[in-house]
């Protein structure tokens, strides 16, 4: 300990101090202040045209790398091809805003004449159309194009394993340069579009000074940072981060996985598309070359250097790499040749670095993930944090009064059964898992499923909540046919499960793994999610609210480790949290995949205890459990299942004195010794 | 010639280009198999592998196509180039799988797969950069001998591409079905975690399965440098490409479906250059992946784990 007497300040320390006093936010929003400032006067001190203009070109690809951390880094979609979609953007705007078509006039065109889209060019003799789509006009429609071709190549793949996706992007990432080159009447093939007539805003033009798109550029990079981050902290971010962290999970949470890894791919196809306008505006000419897969690569190792997800990390690894490239590397080569003239070295005086950029991006895609996957800056996973009243509000365990209870008494026809499972089969291959299963959990009930390792417990929690397609047989929720359902639409209906090896979204926080609990009966779209719209706002506080009375019936066990991630937490808490994750969804019934396994004997009577005071709540619950007190303790009907049969039914004292439970457990000899 | 001679024409260069595809496919197929990897650098590796093989054949004398050599000095030459390719190649597998991939065994997502990427740029990168860009004159010693007349022709060097790949595919089908090693390779690509309980060493499965996939990879190579007569650094993007559409094809992990897939390609890529024009075939082969994946995602010949999502 150095006491303060004695403590010497150095130079740095002593900047540093006045920095060190403001809070973590303000000393966000002052580094983001400097960050823009310095961003917007850049051109104004620096006035080298070819910085400027490396600087321009700077600002597109970090455009494109924040829009490929959707797809990657959010979704965790690893698409290889995003170029082609930049491409597509680049070429749109480029076939529509030069002289590369200018079919005969006719009187087709005038109503696009009067709209401003072509114009009518009459001289030595040529009486042709000329494409004049204005830039602002043609940027949201190229956004458009290309999120088309994203979900055209995207929805087949999608449905798969996300390994295919790589490999299709690839190839089409691929295709779309030679298709470039080989259809020469719309895109003057290798030669290159020429001639792209530049934005201008009020009458002022771009023209070929690269200041108005450096500034244009960096609006860009603003809005898709505030895009980024708005989606990244509502309904739609937290389902992304769901389906990249266990896409079953995500699933059986109520996420329809399709159609929300369309969606991020189709945002950051539409970003490519939007950028390639920019891109191509910039250098008014376009050649397949521009779009070759290192680009895809280039803007891959941004994500993968910032961190991916990492809205700011993506930044500066474009940032960095620019200046690696335009810079940096250059000036190194120099600085070897003079030291290589020095020594008298031929191959220091000859070497040029600026070639070997693409090793070293190869070499930072391996560095960075085998050291730091992270990135450089981690996305950071910071919800809101709540005040201390929405905390203390709240009644801890025990006088706890929520109701769970989503169906009202009322509602149910007497005689109707929770869950219905009538003669439910499944064979895996020569193995029968399930073999015609028939049970039924009464409303109100706890249900315990028991039996031997490998006797088809959990194959039977999968038929129920869709995680497989039963061969035959019907299962029904309050008399409703739910059989083949996939597992989103289950949820929904009002079954949730959790799983026996755990699946939680391990990089989420706790709050936000409740959060995703809640997707199926929440609405807010990506549109609502950037917007902050009115319906969103409120959405958002009530499923947070919701979450907190979740949480609560652990009492002060997850409580205060909201904003913890779930991979930090205590193995007892992370049975808790799924369990209250599955509750998040206000099931009408609760599947528990062994909910004790793993806990000491005194975790496992609180758990027990909170299972019993679920019912209480008005919930239904269906139980696998291998702990006999558990199951004497709780359950109000156990089914034994052995070999994929139900072998007995019935109390625990009736299922206990059967002798084929006995066998099943123990063996013929001893059963019957 | 008739139609019909250009046809057979077509079969004969597809069947050859094919095997090279087949023997490529199985490296993807094996690895897939066992870790669930799309393995990137495995394009590469076969790069790699065919200028191994040609400074393997120049070490041996040999340069251009100047020395001809017949009877057992042909065989002995092509025996010790490829089995040195393969051994090489295959180091380069497992140098690549211990260093950069064990490490990430078990982390989840796009990690490994990433890595890949980034092992594959930095062979390609590190052959551009060292040895350049240009296309290489490749080493063939084989004497040019042709079957048939003006109309189909069959030459030495079609019938020597089929003869080491259908070798090493019987060689491989016996390895995975009859050894211990073998075995204990499908029962790793079946469960990993009962593998290991039954006392499989599973490190030293991916291991082997690197090592066999890259050796295969670098006779693809070799025979790639004797079916051209060149080898170039950019040789791995689209071969690797069509050979993984090949693997996806017969089912990806599906070892005799990799073959199978391997020929069909080669097929689509000959007759679909003859019949439409050469500059579209990579867009024919991507349309048959996409397709594929959209009607078909096991693969013709299947294997569960594909659809799985």
């Amino acid at each position: 300990m150095v006491s303060p007497g004695t403590r010497t300040w150095s130079i740095g320390e002593a900047l540093a101090a006045p920095f060190r006093r403001l809070s973590s936010d303000q000393q966000r929003w002052l580094i983001l202040t400097l960050v823009v400032i310095g961003a917007l006067v850049f051109p104004l001190i620096d006035r080298n045209e070819g910085d400027i203009d490396a600087a321009a070109n700077a600002t597109a690809f970090a455009v494109l790398a924040l829009g490929l951390n959707i797809v990657v880094g959010l979704a965790g979609l690893l698409d290889l091809g995003y170029a082609a979609f930049f491409a597509i953007g680049a070429y749109f705007y480029g076939v529509t805003s030069s002289w590369q078509l200018h079919p005969e006039w006719s009187s087709f065109w005038e109503p696009f004449q009067w709209l401003g889209v072509v114009a009518h060019y009459q001289a030595m003799g040529e009486n042709v159309v000329h494409f004049t789509l204005s830039f602002w006009i043609a940027m949201p429609l190229a956004a458009l194009v290309a999120a088309f071709f994203g979900v055209l190549f995207g929805a087949p793949t999608l449905r798969l394993r996300g390994d295919y996706l790589a490999i299709v992007t690839l190839g089409f990432g691929e295709i779309v340069p030679i298709v470039v080159r080989n259809w020469p009447t719309l895109t003057n093939g290798a030669m290159g579009l020429n001639g792209v007539q530049a934005p201008s805003l009020f009458g002022y033009s771009f023209g070929v000074t690269s200041s108005p798109y450096y500034y244009l550029g960096v609006a860009l990079i603003a809005f898709l940072i505030f895009v980024s981050s708005r989606l990244k902290e509502s309904r739609v971010g937290r389902a992304w981060m769901a389906i990249r962290e266990d896409e079953i999970a995500a699933g059986a949470m109520g996420v329809n996985r399709v159609k929300l890894k369309l969606l991020a791919f189709a945002i950051g196809a539409g970003f490519a598309g939007a950028t390639g306008t920019f891109y191509v505006a910039k250098l008014q000419t376009a050649t397949p070359d521009m779009f070759m897969f290192p680009v895809s690569v280039m803007i891959l190792v941004m994500i993968v250097l910032g961190g991916m997800g990492s809205v700011y990390g993506v930044v500066l690894a474009a940032v960095i790499l620019q200046l690696l490239q335009s810079w940096f590397l250059q000036d190194l080569s120099g600085w070897l040749h003079v030291l290589g003239r020095a020594v008298g070295n031929d191959w220091m005086q000859q070497i040029d670095l600026t070639q070997s950029i693409e090793l070293i991006f190869g070499i930072i895609l391996v560095l960075m993930m085998l050291y730091r996957r992270q990135g450089l800056i981690p996305a950071t996973r910071a919800t809101k944090a709540l005040t201390l009243e929405q905390q203390t509000a709240l009644p801890s365990r025990g006088t706890i009064d929520v109701d769970l209870r989503v169906v009202a008494p009322g509602e149910l026809k007497p005689g109707t059964a929770m869950l219905e499972v009538e003669k439910l089969l499944k064979t895996f291959g020569g193995i029968t898992a399930v073999k015609d299963v028939d049970l039924r959990v009464e409303p109100g009930s706890i249900v315990a499923l028991i039996g031997p390792n490998g006797s088809g417990k959990t194959t039977l929690f999968n038929l129920i909540t869709g995680m497989n397609a039963p061969d035959r047989g019907r299962i029904s929720l309050l008399g409703e046919d739910i059989t083949g359902l996939p597992s989103h639409l289950i949820v929904e209906r009002g079954i949730a499960r959790t799983f026996q090896n755990l699946r939680l979204f391990s990089n989420m926080t706790v709050l936000e793994n409740i959060l995703v609990g809640q997707h199926s009966h929440t609405k807010t779209g990506a549109v609502g999610a950037v917007l902050h719209t009115h319906a969103m706002l409120a959405e958002e506080r009530e499923t947070r609210e919701h979450a907190l009375e979740i949480l609560s019936i652990f009492g002060n066990r997850l409580m205060p480790r909201l904003n913890q991630v779930a991979k930090e937490l205590s193995y007892a808490n992370r049975r808790r949290l799924e369990i209250a994750r599955a509750l998040a969804s206000r099931p009408k019934i609760l599947l528990l995949d062994e909910p004790t396994a793993g806990m000491n004997p005194a975790e496992t009577i609180e758990l027990a205890h909170q299972i019993k005071s679920l019912r209480g709540m008005g919930l239904t619950v269906f139980l696998i459990e291998h702990k006999l007190n558990v199951v004497n303790e709780l359950a109000d009907k156990i089914l034994v299942l052995d070999h994929g049969e139900k072998i007995a039914e019935g109390t625990a004292e009736q299922v206990h004195a059967k002798p084929e439970v006995l066998e099943a457990y123990l063996g013929r000899k001893v059963a019957h010794a | 010639m008739t139609f019909q001679d250009v046809l057979i024409q077509q079969v004969i260069n597809g069947v050859s280009l094919g095997a090279i595809y087949s023997l490529l496919a199985l490296g993807f197929t094996m690895v897939y198999g066992i870790i669930e990897l799309i393995n990137f650098a495995h394009f590469n590796v076969f790069m790699v592998g065919s200028f191994i093989a040609m400074y393997i054949l120049q070490a041996l004398g040999l340069n251009g196509q100047n020395v001809i050599l017949t009877g057992f000095s042909l065989v002995g030459v092509l025996v010790v180039a490829l089995v040195g390719t393969m051994l090489l190649s295959g180091a380069l597998g497992v140098l690549i799988e211990r260093t950069a991939l064990r490490p990430l065994r078990g982390v989840p997502g796009t990690a490994a797969m990433i890595t890949t990427i980034g092992v594959s740029y930095i062979l390609f990168n590190i052959v551009l950069l060292t040895i350049g860009a240009d296309a290489f004159n490749f080493p063939n010693p084989m004497p040019t001998v042709r079957w048939g007349e003006a109309g189909v022709v069959l030459q030495l060097r079609e019938v020597l591409v089929w003869v080491v790949a259908f070798l090493l595919m019987a060689c491989l089908n016996y390895f995975v079905r009859r050894t211990k090693m073998g075995k204990a390779m499908q029962a790793t690509a079946q469960d990993q975690e009962a593998a290991r309980m039954m006392g499989v060493e599973v490190d030293r499965v991916v291991m082997i399965t690197f090592f066999l996939g890259s050796a295969l990879a670098g006779a693809a190579g070799l025979i790639f440098g004797l079916y051209y007569n060149y080898t170039n650094f950019a040789i791995g993007y689209t071969a690797g490409l069509r050979a993984f559409t090949a693997a996806v094809l017969g089912g990806i992990g599906n070892i005799p479906g990799a073959m199978l897939g391997g020929i069909i390609i080669g097929l689509i890529e000959s007759l679909g250059g003859q019949l439409l024009e050469v500059r579209w075939t990579d867009v024919i082969i991507f349309s048959v992946l996409v397709l594929v994946l959209v009607f078909r995602p096991t693969g013709l010949f299947g294997r569960a784990t594909a659809a799985r999502s």
